[in-house]
């Protein structure tokens, strides 16, 4: 009986002292959504979590994911560019050049098709692409999982982000992507237009931004949105200046040929539509258009007044199209260039949290 | 002493039954869906497809690239079924609206084409996720500023060269909104059908017929094919609302 009582006190420090498992929890990251935005709606199976997005950071930044160590993702998405590349067509490691412009990297967050042709309707796995396409980083991603897996301070950042050990393909896409949905843009001139114009609230910074919005600006936007000026309102709309649509503009067809849409949908109704990017930033992503073939706003607005050509599939909101378009003359040119201007967001390409941490 | 055990025992059992609370199945949720099927014949039989081209009374080709439009405050008299929907055409299919609701409470149905006048000037990134006026689901269908929402919007193509070229080199363009315009409707007698014991469907036919060439005032898509509501456009504005709130009726 006395070592019964013995027994069962030692047994009853041993459960009091046993340790329990300790499972990590990353840290949630509260997104700074503009007021005026509607919800980001974040992957189920990709919560933002502050280690994600510094893991992310890390790995935009990360030459290792390219075959010969020398390009990372803001090789062709500059920040200072607005995450775009001012060069008219990215060239790979190899020195291979693509057909299409890199895209600028602005409130991708809010998208739901990506590319030029919608090919990808995740983030996550548009990731993937650039890594692998051999004219691109041209690297396996077992590789570039090796190389990461040899470094112990990503093997700390992988664990921290995702709580549990290893490196792969999967958790790095997430990490990017978390990372990409922080780029937000918000914060420009029209911003404070759009708020105003929609009877919304303004901040005792916005006021003073207000403020300083000349007339040149305000008749501009006026161009922007007019049916008889310059019509741009149909396809660049709203908060994130862009409706979610894949349009023909009128480009004549390049000598690629590029067919856009129609390569990820096979219909012939498709051809030559191009998703619709947005117009944030639009005075620091040149060169403009799919192939970057408009070197600067100037050209990109001539298009719009003379240079539209007609075709099968071109977007019936293109109205003047049969008269080569909307037919500004120069003071119309001039103060919707004045307005374009209103949508550089300064705050957004010089965020520190965006910058290199390597 | 064995008697005084029973009895308790079978007053004991008699409570404890009495006091079982049945199994009580919650009633299934009712779903009711309303689908709109437009239509492009003379009799309005046939279903539209869009891209797909047709010839008008006047021999021209034409194809619909889009339709879409708003309803609101869907109710009939006190009880209401939905704030607002969407109907996509090119997006979502047939579909106008799915909602929980008692097809029983909703043998007649009244609301508005396009958007009540306080929605229609609110925030439209504060509407719910979910909500069809939420601006990343509105998408093109708001303005962008204060007129709000675009409450109808038919898009297509026409070739009014009857030269036997098909080409379809002209645009039509229709975009109706502000307060001026949002018309309402009111349908009655309304024949919901049973799609399952839980789901019960209502269709609409959308004549796009009778919306182009309806016999008092058709729209000659040569000379009549763009309106954004503008000042200007009020005649064709007015004429296209009335001829697409005529079309919409219950199937």
């Amino acid at each position: 009986m006395k070592y019964a009582l013995y027994i069962f006190i030692l047994l009853g420090v041993f459960l009091a002292c046993r340790k329990d498992k300790v499972g990590y929890k990353a840290t949630p990251y509260i997104l700074d959504i503009p007021s005026h935005f509607p919800d980001m709606i974040i992957p189920s199976d990709n919560p933002m979590t502050a280690e994600g997005v510094e893991l992310g950071r890390f790995l935009f930044y990360e030459k290792k994911l390219s075959g010969d160590n020398s390009m990372n993702c803001a090789t062709c998405h500059m920040p200072q560019n607005s995450f775009s590349d001012p060069n008219q067509y990215s060239t790979g490691i190899d020195g291979i050049q693509g057909n299409r412009q890199s895209m600028a990297l602005i409130n991708m967050g809010w998208e739901n098709f990506f590319f030029w042709d919608g090919g990808k309707t995740t983030l996550e796995k548009q990731i993937l692409e650039p890594v692998i396409n051999p004219i691109e980083m041209h690297e396996s991603w077992k590789n570039a999982v090796k190389k990461l897996d040899q470094d112990m301070a990503y093997r700390n950042m992988f664990f921290r982000a995702f709580g549990e050990g290893g490196i792969d393909s999967t958790k790095a896409a997430k990490a990017i992507a978390q990372f990409i949905r922080t780029l937000i843009s918000g914060q420009s001139k029209f911003d404070v237009m759009y708020k105003y114009e929609n009877s919304m609230p303004l901040t005792a910074a916005e006021q003073s931004i207000f403020q300083t919005i000349d007339v040149e600006e305000w008749a501009g936007y006026d161009i922007f949105k007019s049916l008889d000026g310059a019509d741009c309102f149909h396809c660049h709309n709203g908060p994130l200046m862009r409706v979610k649509k894949f349009s023909n503009n009128g480009l004549l067809p390049n000598a690629f040929n590029d067919l856009g849409r129609a390569h990820v949908t096979n219909n012939p109704e498709d051809n030559y539509k191009f998703k619709v990017p947005t117009l944030r930033n639009i005075a620091l992503t040149a060169p403009y258009m799919h192939d970057g073939r408009f070197a600067n706003l100037d050209e990109v607005i001539e298009h719009y007044s003379s240079g539209i050509h007609m075709s099968s599939t071109i977007d019936p909101l293109i109205e003047f199209g049969s008269q080569g378009g909307v037919q500004l003359d120069a003071q119309e040119k001039y103060l919707l260039k004045k307005f374009l201007l209103t949508l550089t967001d300064n705050n957004f390409v010089n965020n520190p949290k965006f910058k290199d941490p390597h | 002493m064995m008697i005084k055990l029973i009895s308790a025992i079978i007053v004991f059992m008699f409570l404890v039954t009495s006091c079982k609370k049945d199994d009580v199945t919650p009633p299934a949720t009712q779903y009711l869906q309303v689908d709109v099927i437009p239509t492009y014949t003379n009799g309005g039989a046939m279903k539209m497809n869009l891209d797909s081209v047709y010839t008008t009374p006047e021999g021209y080709q034409v194809k619909f690239t889009d339709v879409k439009f708003y309803t609101s405050t869907l109710k009939n008299e006190s009880i209401n079924l939905l704030q607002s929907s969407l109907f996509d055409y090119r997006e979502t299919g047939g579909i106008m609206l799915r909602t929980s609701g008692d097809y029983t409470k909703f043998a007649n149905l009244q609301g508005f084409i396009g958007v009540d006048s306080v929605l229609n000037h609110s925030d439209p990134s504060a509407f719910p996720n979910e909500s069809p006026l939420n601006i990343s689901n509105a998408g093109p269908m708001h303005w962008g500023w204060n007129p709000g929402y675009i409450f109808m919007n038919i898009e297509g193509k026409v070739d009014t060269i009857p030269d036997g070229i098909n080409n379809l080199n002209h645009s039509f363009s229709f975009h109706i909104g502000t307060d001026l315009y949002r018309r309402d409707f009111s349908f009655t007698n309304l024949n919901w059908l049973k799609i399952s014991d839980s789901e019960r469907k209502l269709n609409l036919k959308l004549d796009l017929w009778k919306f182009l060439h309806n016999p008092i005032s058709s729209i000659d898509l040569k000379s009549e094919f763009l309106t954004h509501t503008a000042s200007g456009q009020q005649p064709l504005t007015e004429k296209v609302i009335s001829n697409f709130q005529q079309s919409l009726q219950p199937y």
